[in-house]
């Protein structure tokens, strides 16, 4: 089982490191405030793609199935995948058919869930992430730990030590600007190398019968344009009625994400390139069953990072501590609906605050669906003393008078106590805080007192 | 049983066309003076803006733009026929015809013509985009409604060169494709 608290209590043994990340990220959310304040309509915008993500589900059957007619109309080829082992088998074997032994690819969370890299390489295909934070961590054979933000754990120090070692360069040079351009040249060999190019997708179109791919660095459509295959794997999801919607689309996603009012390339591919082939993988891998119930609304996720970088959890424990691909709150509540058991800290990494809530593009009630997941996960046998903690509080609740008399020996006698006694092993509150000194007299006394 | 069989049977109860579409709300507080909102977005997104008062000025306007551009493609011409393109080739300049510009973002629609491999977008140093001043809309719902992707094979909106801030969060403009882009309002 995951153990997020044990995670993140490794993450804050660099308090300078971890002080950076909470900042860094913070800043993204303020940059993200100002985007969505130059946008009057902006709270309803959030209504109307919460609308339309909704709409979308209710007739998800309809519209994949409006989506691959179009696509092949358009000579686009539809395949689907049920799981991770079928989009990695599908994957396989058109880059083996088409005899591609070298492979760009760009930013998936996707493939990145469905394990497909390590696939491929098994196969003896090289993959090489585009995206300059997926390659970072590519090259440091690290993972990511933010969905926008791949890099955002790693200090250019770090960075020009992973260049240097794989990439030859001078390890002192830790300047931004001059490791991004001897990346831009490393990656420039790569693409011209490729013979075949693996993508994600952003929206499906089902009317247009086309996919939408967005990026700042324009690394997708390089590496779809030259090789002769583009293969672009989507979570069943994706799809949106028609281009109408994309207006919607590509209003919140950037200003949510980054607090850019759209990203630099905002690419439709609606017809593969002359001579080339265009290839769509639908894949479920477990979202279809959210549907089902209460956890629908997860799949409402554009995957724009914001609640990740509002949340004052993940700020200060770092993507990493979830052990998830998709991290941070929106991660959370996926990987608790989806596995229970191996995931039941995550929902507990969250104050319930809502401030995801307030800045979700799509407005997933994200801090209820976590509160939800909770009821499902305190039932795994580890928190069983979680459990009998919270039995024993609630008995004290139920009977106002047993914890009055409780409070009061325990007000009257804590101050006496040596400090050994009250901050014990299972004290797991005043492990990390300074516990509250009891009153001398008690509100309720004091109220009484008053009213005579 | 396919896999696409499998999935469509569990979501058979939603596979009913739909009787609406959902609607969308309407832009609000837009200034009717497009050309300023443009301009200031696309320098948000590292792009320059040219408005040009006299259309003759275009060809002297844009050689002053890009003194040191040799292996230069303006794309606004058909490829004469026979013309074999490397698709692998850097540019040092390509110029492209915009559709459409959204003052929102600076963002500026290309449709590419696939007479010019689609690698020569993101393998061009630096980029001049044309757009006719006509072309400017408020907002990316207003392009979408003007816009009719029906013969459209590769399009996208475009604002600003590409850029990423991948390390520790510095923006670095130029990371895999233009590294200047910039447009010129005729």
């Amino acid at each position: 089982m995951v153990d997020h608290a044990r995670n993140a209590a490794a993450f804050l043994q660099n308090p300078e490191r971890a002080r950076w990340h909470d900042r860094a990220l913070w800043h993204v959310r303020q940059k993200r405030d100002l985007a969505v304040k130059a946008v009057p309509e902006w709270e309803a915008l959030r209504r109307a793609a919460e609308e339309i993500k909704g709409h979308t589900l209710q007739h998800l059957g309809y519209y994949l199935e409006r989506f691959e007619a179009r696509a092949q109309d358009n000579s686009i080829e539809v395949f689907w995948a049920e799981d991770a082992k079928e989009l990695q088998q599908i994957v396989g074997k058109l880059l083996q058919e088409h005899g591609a032994s070298k492979v760009v690819k760009s930013k998936s969370m996707l493939t990145e869930e469905c394990g497909l890299n390590p696939y491929l390489e098994s196969l003896g295909i090289e993959v090489t992430d585009t995206d300059l934070g997926e390659r970072i961590v590519q090259l440091a054979e690290d993972r990511p730990s933010h969905i926008v933000l791949p890099a955002i754990h790693l200090k250019k120090e770090q960075v020009a030590e992973i260049f240097a070692r794989k990439l030859g360069t001078d390890p002192n040079e830790s300047d931004p600007f001059r490791l991004t351009r001897a990346a831009r040249k490393h990656l420039r060999q790569k693409f011209l190398e490729a013979e075949a190019a693996v993508t994600g997708v952003n929206f499906a179109l089902a009317e247009e019968g086309g996919i939408v791919i967005c990026t700042n660095e324009g690394n997708a459509d390089l590496g779809a344009a030259l090789p002769d295959l583009h293969i672009a794997c989507m979570g069943l999801e994706k799809v949106i009625p028609s281009a109408r919607e994309l207006g919607l689309f590509t209003r919140v996603l950037a200003r949510s994400a980054t607090g850019q009012a759209i990203t630099a390339y905002t690419s439709h591919f609606l017809r593969p390139k002359p001579g080339g082939r265009l290839c769509v993988v639908i894949v479920d891998n477990g979202r279809s069953h959210l549907l089902a119930g209460r956890q629908e609304k997860l799949l409402s996720c554009i995957r724009c990072g914001a609640c990740m970088n509002t949340c004052p959890v993940y700020r200060r424990s770092g993507g990493h501590s979830y052990e998830t691909v998709v991290p941070g709150p929106i991660g959370s509540a996926l990987a608790a609906a989806n596995d229970s058991d191996k995931y039941a800290s995550l929902p507990f990494a969250c104050t319930l605050c809502s401030s995801c809530d307030l800045v979700c593009p799509a407005r997933i009630d994200l801090h209820r669906q976590l509160y939800q997941e909770r009821e499902r996960c305190i039932r795994v046998p580890k928190y069983r003393g979680k459990r009998r903690g919270l039995k024993a509080a609630a008995l004290f609740l139920r009977y106002p008078g047993l914890r009055r008399t409780a409070m009061g020996i325990l007000g009257s006698l804590m101050p006496k106590l040596p400090r050994s006694w009250i901050y014990y092993r299972f004290n797991l509150w005043g492990r990390e805080h300074e516990m509250l000194r009891p009153a001398r007299r008690s509100f309720s006394r004091l109220y009484k007192e008053r009213k005579q | 049983m396919s896999a696409r069989e499998k999935i469509l049977q569990r979501l058979s109860d939603r596979s009913r066309p739909p009787a609406v579409k959902p609607s969308l709300p309407d832009p609000l507080g837009r200034s009717d003076d497009l050309i300023p909102s443009f301009a200031e977005a696309l320098k948000a997104a590292g792009g320059v803006s040219n408005l040009l008062n006299d259309p003759m000025e275009l060809e002297s306007a844009l050689a002053r733009s890009f003194p040191e551009a040799t292996v230069v493609l303006d794309t606004r011409q058909a490829p004469t026929t026979g013309t074999e393109f490397d698709s692998r080739r850097s540019w040092d300049l390509v110029i492209l015809e915009g559709k459409l510009g959204v003052a929102e973002n600076g963002a500026v629609w290309v449709e590419w013509n696939e007479h010019y491999p689609r690698s020569v977008l993101t393998l061009a140093e630096h980029l001049a985009l044309i757009l006719p001043k006509e072309a400017l809309v408020a907002t990316m719902q207003e392009a979408y409604e003007v816009l009719d992707l029906s013969s459209v094979a590769y399009g996208l909106f475009l604002a600003g060169p590409s850029k990423t801030a991948d390390i520790e969060q510095a923006l670095v403009i130029g990371a895999h494709g233009a590294v200047t882009l910039k447009v010129f309002l005729v």
